[in-house]
């Protein structure tokens, strides 16, 4: 009975906070990074949110005044100096940078300053973002060199996706926030600045990803912008069009699709694979080993394991191969059950099983080659096409996400790292009405002709520049049945929790624990917005 | 098949120190400029030095401008290129065709004729066929492999001066993807030379480089070759040449069978070799193709073939380390040895004798 009333109690709590943030929109948020003592105002610069280090209290209060929330970045180390900083009453909040730490200390520190400042958001950086780019196969350093970075011939492309599907499984308390450093050492730009093309990346890629980016702006270009200059409102104009495209996304977009599932308890073993999953435009997600459940794997029809498989893990992956999946052990160390059954032809590096429906594949030593890896994953699923969620042709230049949104429609963003218009063809699984296209430089919506080829919409993206969305919305009332518990969902698409100890019920001691707890029952709803009065909440 | 040689771990490791302060020819701080395209499925970058910052700016510009021209004309993945429209209508009669593609096919045709039809332009079908059926899990049938092989043959394509081509069978199609790019970079260099850039290195998404003059201060561009042993280190010293890498694709980790993207069309079936092979010629045409042909032709007979030609050198380096070499002019040095510009023929001169 007690528990039962605990679970009220945090039931109320939680429709409060989400009342309390409900004003915030959760998709994708930009938080810009200024260092020069004068700001424009908001309403000038396109944003509210600025990030500034925390021992600049005469530039937190300046920018305060000017109208903006302002975050004051504290690195490692510093948490407890935060408190001498005069500043610290006028903060929107506090975001956390932990460097090189170690995540033991970084938990600690940031526990540390989640308890000094309850009443304060406080949100943890990831500082080793990689700028989005294309990159050729020479580059120049700034030492004088040319070389060649890359084995393949295809566009290499620095993406972010994987970065991210990392950080939302192992941080899930907070949508990912993440920073990177410009690299100019080539740019043709004055003073070795980004160019305007660059800054619009940046901002396309986050609000595809549906995330949050603290964006860097080089303190000439602050400098020209406070001193109003005209080349400096050129970029800003430029920069403000792809502020406001990320801003208007869709508000009821909810879980990003995936075809793959990833196990993993080390980020040094399997971020680049994943990255090049990213790069090969298959719908993955991220699961952290020590949170799989039962039904973590149901909506994949790949799993790819790089952590060795606890007794439940196997029996996990047992089951789901036993229902038609595929599952990739890499550096399979066995004994394993599957190897009681029967062996199937696999490749010069693996050792394939038939089990139920599917099959398991051991694959021998870790991925060395991580491009043939993400090409064999994606022949393994091309094999079993109708499963696919989405597919691309003529984007080697081009990162998709889908994601399921209400009423049975789906959304698609995709950000083109060549930052010239291409013409770019999509196959979605799924039936839908109406197909709307929108990019920045053009207001929504353009419609699009699509093929209905069995389970799969095909249509054209006419011309993708450097961002565009694709909305999908459902054919009719009966495809929504189809889609199961949706409907059955909570009045909120929670998680997120940048906010988390600004709301009053998490004040109290214990509370963030016991949110913790209630974490699962969150996230089980999470992603799954009402067809009417959704509430799309950051925590 | 597209532009790019999508599967293919090919690698071409440039560096060239550009900044040193023994000036010859340049001043030691010249400008340069590096730009970059997508294009042809992969990036073309080029890097150049000049008088001015918006000359050498203005130059790439139009230097990229030119492979884009290109890419409409040889593309067989544009419906609309030269080259699709040749594909599907010149089985029946002559059709007339842009000089850059009659050009480019007439060089294709004379290193099909040089490797005794190992090179081959018309290979383009075996490589779908084989592709497509991987995809499905299952190699071809000998039926569906036998039926593609009656369309691929070199001496079915016949150029009729002096801008017409006929093909001598009802499915024989045409694939650039092993010297289009090399002929891009070629045009391309000649687009910076009219506009008086005499530095300059090309790149054509790592798998080939053509370079003009040198660096200021140095004696070419030195570019580190592909070496799947990681244990060979290949280089070449690069001046008023090219040089091109091939690899076939990588066996599948996880799969039984994965077609590569090279066939060999003896025997219609994806090459099996475990080297990479680069090439070095007077042209980006020549070391595109050459690279392709020495990887299908293997030392023993690629070496042959360099002795017959002028201007050119290739190294074929496996996967555990043995590597070959051969010359008839260019220099690649291996495991450390010294490294010099070598005698590569006149610029933009044929390598063959």
């Amino acid at each position: 009975m007690m528990a039962n009333l605990k679970l009220m109690s945090m039931r109320t709590r939680m429709l409060t906070l989400i009342c309390l943030l409900a004003a915030t929109p959760c998709w994708s948020r930009v938080l810009l990074r200024w260092s020069q003592p004068s700001i424009p105002a908001p309403a000038t610069m396109g944003v509210t949110e600025l990030v500034v280090t925390w021992d600049n209290a005469e530039l937190i209060t300046s920018a305060r005044r000017r109208g903006y929330r302002v975050y004051a970045e504290v690195p490692v180390g510093k948490p407890a100096d935060l408190a001498h900083s005069t500043a610290k009453n006028s903060l929107a909040g506090i975001i956390f940078n932990p460097g090189d730490a170690q995540p033991r200390e970084v938990d600690e520190e940031l526990g540390q300053l989640r308890s000094a400042y309850p009443h304060l958001p406080v949100l943890l950086l990831n500082p080793k973002a990689n700028q989005p780019q294309m990159k050729g196969q020479l580059v120049i350093k700034k030492d004088g060199i040319l070389q060649v970075t890359s084995p393949t011939a295809q566009p290499w492309i620095d993406s972010n996706l994987a970065l991210v599907r990392f950080d939302q499984a192992f941080r899930p308390v907070q949508a990912p926030l993440y920073e990177f450093h410009w690299d100019v050492s080539d740019s043709q730009q004055p003073e070795g600045s980004p160019a305007p093309e660059d800054y619009a990346l940046a901002v396309a890629e986050a609000g595809a990803f549906h995330v949050d980016l603290v964006l860097g702006l080089p303190p000439a270009l602050q400098a020209d912008l406070a001193q109003n200059s005209p080349a400096a409102q050129a970029v800003l104009i430029q920069i403000r069009r792809y502020l406001a495209f990320a801003a208007r996304g869709e508000k009821n977009a909810a879980e990003p699709e995936a075809n793959v599932g990833v196990i993993t308890d080390s980020y040094q073993k399997s971020y680049e694979p994943t990255n090049l999953f990213a790069r090969h435009n298959i719908p993955f997600a991220v699961l952290n080993a020590s949170d799989l459940k039962p039904q973590s794997l149901e909506r994949f029809n790949l799993v790819v394991v790089f952590a060795t498989p606890d007794d439940a893990t196997i029996k996990m992956l047992v089951d789901f191969a036993s229902k038609g999946g595929v599952v990739v052990v890499v550096d399979a160390q066995g004994p394993y059950p599957w190897q009681s059954t029967q062996r199937v032809p696999a490749g010069e590096y693996s050792v394939a099983y038939a089990t139920g429906k599917g099959r398991i594949i051991e694959l021998q030593g870790q991925v060395t080659d991580p491009g043939t890896f993400a090409q064999d994953v994606r022949r393994l699923l091309d094999q079993d096409k109708d499963k696919l969620a989405l597919s691309l042709w003529n984007a080697l230049t081009v990162v998709a996400v889908s994601y399921r949104s209400t009423g049975g429609g789906k959304l698609v963003e995709l950000v083109n790292y060549a930052e010239e218009p291409i013409s770019v063809q999509v196959r979605i699984q799924g039936s839908f009405s109406s197909i709307r296209y929108e990019t920045p430089e053009q207001v929504c919506c353009e419609s699009l002709t699509a093929t209905q080829r069995g389970a799969f919409t095909e249509f054209v993206v006419p011309s993708l520049r450097i961002a565009g969305r694709v909305h999908l919305a459902g054919r009719k009332p009966a495809d929504h049945k189809a889609e199961g518990n949706e409907n059955h969902a909570p009045p909120f698409c929670v998680l997120h929790c940048s906010a988390l100890s600004a709301a009053a019920p998490f004040r109290e001691p214990g509370a963030q624990e016991r949110f913790q707890e209630f974490l699962p029952h969150v996230r089980r709803h999470l992603y799954r917005p009402r067809e009417q009065g959704n509430l799309c909440v950051p925590l | 098949m597209h532009w790019t040689k999508p599967l293919a771990a090919i690698v071409l490791c440039a560096s060239a120190v550009l900044a040193s302060a023994q000036a010859s020819g340049q001043p030691p701080q010249a400008p340069f400029v590096h730009k970059k395209k997508y294009v042809m499925g992969t990036v073309f970058a080029i890097v150049a030095y000049g008088e001015s910052v918006a000359q050498l700016s203005n130059a790439i510009d139009e230097a990229l401008q030119e492979v884009v021209r290109l890419d409409d004309v040889m593309s067989d993945y544009k419906a609309e290129s030269a080259l699709s429209r040749l594909n599907h209508s010149s089985h029946s009669h002559p059709e007339p065709v842009p000089p850059d593609l009659y050009r480019v096919i007439g060089e294709a045709l004379q290193y099909s004729r040089l490797s005794g039809g190992k090179f081959d332009v018309t290979v383009g079908p075996l490589v779908n066929l084989w592709k497509a059926a991987i995809r499905g899990g299952q190699p071809p049938s000998p039926a569906a492999e036998e039926k593609v092989r009656s369309c691929v043959g070199y001496q079915k394509v016949e150029l009729l001066p002096p801008d017409r081509v006929q093909f001598h069978s009802p499915c024989t199609q045409i694939d650039l993807g092993s010297i289009g790019k090399g002929y891009a970079l070629d045009q391309a260099a000649a687009v910076l030379r009219a506009h008086g850039i005499s530095h300059a290195l090309l790149d054509a998404g790592g798998s080939s480089l053509v370079a003009m003059g040198a660096p200021p201060g140095q004696t070419g561009w030195l570019v580190h070759l592909r070496d799947p042993s990681n244990q060979v280190n290949p280089v070449v010293m690069l001046s008023d040449n090219s040089v091109s890498t091939s690899e076939q694709t990588p066996p599948s980790l996880l799969s039984p069978e994965a077609a590569g993207h090279i066939i060999d069309p003896d025997n219609g079936a994806p090459l099996r070799t475990t080297y990479a092979v680069s090439a070095v010629a007077a042209t980006g045409t020549a070391s595109d193709a050459l690279s392709t042909t020495m990887l299908l032709l293997g030392p023993e007979r690629g070496k042959q073939l360099v002795k017959d030609l002028l201007g050119v050198a290739a190294v074929w380096v496996a996967s555990d380390g043995k590597s070959e070499l051969a010359s008839s002019g260019p220099q690649i040095r291996v495991n450390g040895g010294a490294v010099r510009p070598g005698a590569s023929g006149q610029a933009g001169s044929s390598p063959l004798r």
